[in-house]
């Protein structure tokens, strides 16, 4: 049996950034590592391909179908469904299953983890986010320096957002904004006093997008496919570190390995896998184990591992409500096929109580227009009128809220393997209220009722299930990740995160992991 | 088969004012048969083809009851095999300003609308599918 110094569990955000910090050790990497379909043949604009191609049925729609998913199974985000896209959610049902009702959610078991269909937006917590965590801004410093700057960040410092979002001097220049962004920043700009007053604060985003040429990869070039082709070389995958940490050695990679349960020994830990392509359970030892198979794996994992299907641990996840917000100065205006379906602009609002929500601004031209068209209020039609002329005018809010630890909402692993999940629905805020009536001041419209409030799961930021406290009792873990009660198991992914703040906390979970890799590497040697 | 053939065609003339692309017909059935292959036909479907109604003001009423789910499920499906034909582009897409062009057409839109829903409602109600 090979023994390691550490084994890594997963390769998204996490594990990636723990075996980054792992490095000059002995490293196993077990994943499960469903890649992107090679033959991806999509090159070029989204718009330019549907005009010159007489057919982008493989593509778009795929052989299987595979963009009607939404039509005949659970829903899942757009971004997921599509043909080259869809490897990224491939199987996590049917090896992962998870229960719940409503729950939007979904996990991956791809190289890269659900990184590959992010929105790429990149927040620091600071002191005030990590209000309750047993590690502060200071700690997470030089991680986050080191994360940022192997991604390559996007975005501008000095605006509106820069308290929220901390200086980074690094910032390659942010993306090009599309002609309504743009207008909505100018308008804000004037009208910033009536924003001020209300707390809310807009400005550019912070991306892990390169806008000019790094490590050998192009900047990002606005053909609007984020929706239909992995890997675009201008936004950043965890992917392309694990491929970089395989090339060069620094770790061993064993993919299409589904790990089970960990036992610790007197000076190892044992970590038990099915190799999904014989069905042979494998074992594989080491002195430290990570686990970063998202905070849902992870959590099965750990409860497998005990045997216990009794224990709801805690769950987390951000409550979304999206605002659309029309510009009708813009209905009949031309398609912009230069375009971007990445956040163009954020928006931070301090509610009442101090809790800050985030916003993230998107336009229309990534998904397929048939995705919401039964969405709108006229006949078939009568909504392809209003997609044609009135979606270019439209943009969307998307809007995160904090979430702390509820009574509610918990997992459970029941002994038949599925994860029984529930997460406690959000009433609406009075801030959307207040946005809203904002928003028309500067021109663009909106309603109440035409807010649309996704299932709970549906951000896909689970956390809390493993938290960190200064006091670790069972199921907790220490400010290193280590899982009370263990010697040797580390729990490095979001799973570890107390609370969740309204900022996207993936950034925060990779310098998290990166910090907590070094460490472990500093014990192992 | 045959009859998911007919109904692609049936359906494609409510949606669209273009002759129906074979490729979509064809496309249709195969999305039955691979995804829908174990659900039993739509009673309502049957009666929209066989007594020639109007499909969409029936789907536009259903909708707007939260109802006809399959209808409007059918409806999605052409509307995805055509948004993938360059051919169908401009049903979707504006590509040029046409700001005085685009409101005349949503308020004919919007009255066309209202006047399937109207429809759409008595056609149920005589047909019996609510």
């Amino acid at each position: 049996m090979d023994s390691f110094d550490a084994i890594v569990v997963g390769s998204g955000p996490a594990a990636t950034f723990a075996a980054v910090g792992l490095s000059g050790r002995r490293v196993l990497m077990l994943d499960v590592g469903f890649d992107a379909p090679r033959d991806s043949h999509l090159r070029g604009n989204l718009y330019d391909l549907k005009q010159t191609q007489d057919d982008l049925f493989e593509p778009l729609i795929g052989q299987q179908f595979e963009s009607l998913h939404n039509l005949h199974q659970p829903a899942i985000s757009l971004k997921l469904k599509s043909p080259y896209m869809s490897y990224i959610a491939r199987d996590a049902r049917r090896l992962t299953p998870i229960v719940g009702d409503p729950f939007g959610g979904v996990v991956s078991l791809a190289r890269g983890g659900l990184a590959n269909a992010w929105g790429a937006g990149v927040f620091r917590y600071t002191d005030r986010d990590l209000a309750g965590f047993p590690i502060t801004a200071a700690d997470l410093a030089p991680a986050f320096d080191e994360v940022t700057a192997r991604m390559g960040v996007s975005g501008v410092n000095g605006d509106d957002l820069e308290q929220y979002f901390e200086r980074d001097d690094r910032l390659q220049p942010p993306i090009r904004l599309s002609s309504i962004f743009d207008d909505m920043l100018h308008r804000y700009e004037r009208a910033k006093e009536n924003f001020r007053k209300a707390r809310v604060a807009i400005g550019r985003s912070r991306l892990a997008v390169i806008t000019e040429p790094r490590d050998g990869r192009s900047p990002y070039a606005y053909e609007n496919l984020e929706f239909f082709r992995p890997h675009d070389p201008g936004i950043y995958t965890p992917a392309y570190t694990v491929n970089e940490l395989i090339a060069s050695g620094a770790i061993e990679y064993r993919d299409r390995r589904l790990v089970l349960r960990y036992v610790e020994r007197d000076e190892v830990v044992e970590v038990e896998a099915r190799n999904l392509d014989s069905g042979a359970i494998e074992v594989s030892r080491a002195r430290m184990l990570c686990l970063a198979a998202g905070a849902l794996n992870t959590t099965r994992i750990v409860l497998a591992s005990n045997g216990d299907y009794e224990t709801r641990l805690p769950l987390l996840d951000n409550p979304m409500a999206c605002i659309p917000l029309l510009d009708l100065s813009r209905i009949g205006g031309a398609l912009q096929t230069r375009d971007t379906s990445l956040a163009q602009l954020n928006l931070v609002a301090e509610e009442e109580g101090g809790r800050l929500a985030q916003g993230s601004m998107y336009g229309t031209t990534g998904p397929l227009r048939s995705d919401f068209l039964f969405e709108l209020p006229l006949s078939a039609r009568g909504n392809r009128v209003w997609a044609k002329y009135v979606a270019p005018a439209t943009a969307f809010l998307m809007l995160f809220y904090s979430r702390d630890p509820d009574p509610w909402s918990s997992v459970q692993l029941r002994a038949s393997g599925e994860l029984d999940v529930r997460l406690a629905p959000e009433p609406p805020h009075a801030l959307e209220a207040v946005l809203i009536r904002l928003f028309r001041r500067i021109g663009f419209v909106s309603h109440g009722a035409m807010i649309q409030r996704p299932p709970m799961g549906s951000a896909l930021h689970f956390a809390g299930t493993l938290p960190m406290s200064v006091q670790p009792r069972r199921y907790h873990t220490d400010r290193d990740g280590r899982l009370a009660g263990t010697t040797r198991v580390h729990i490095v992914d979001g799973a570890c995160l107390p609370r969740l703040p309204a900022k996207n906390a993936t950034l925060t979970i990779m310098a998290n992991a990166l910090r907590i890799g070094r460490h472990l590497a500093a014990t192992l040697a | 088969m045959t009859d998911l053939a007919a109904e692609a065609r049936y359906l494609h003339a409510a949606l669209f004012a273009q002759e129906v692309d074979p490729a979509i017909v064809e496309r249709y059935v195969d999305a039955h048969r691979r995804l829908f292959a174990g659900e039993p036909p739509s009673p309502l479907v049957a009666t929209i083809i066989e007594r020639r109604l109007d499909a969409e003001a029936i789907e536009y009423a259903l909708r707007r009851r939260k109802a006809g789910r399959e209808l409007t499920r059918k409806f999605q499906i052409l509307c995805y095999l055509a948004e993938a034909r360059a051919a169908y582009q401009h049903e979707f897409f504006n590509r040029k300003e046409r700001r005085g062009g685009a409101i005349l057409a949503l308020v004919a839109a919007a009255m066309r609308s209202a006047w399937k829903l109207v429809k759409g409602e008595a056609l149920a109600r005589r047909h019996g599918l609510l």
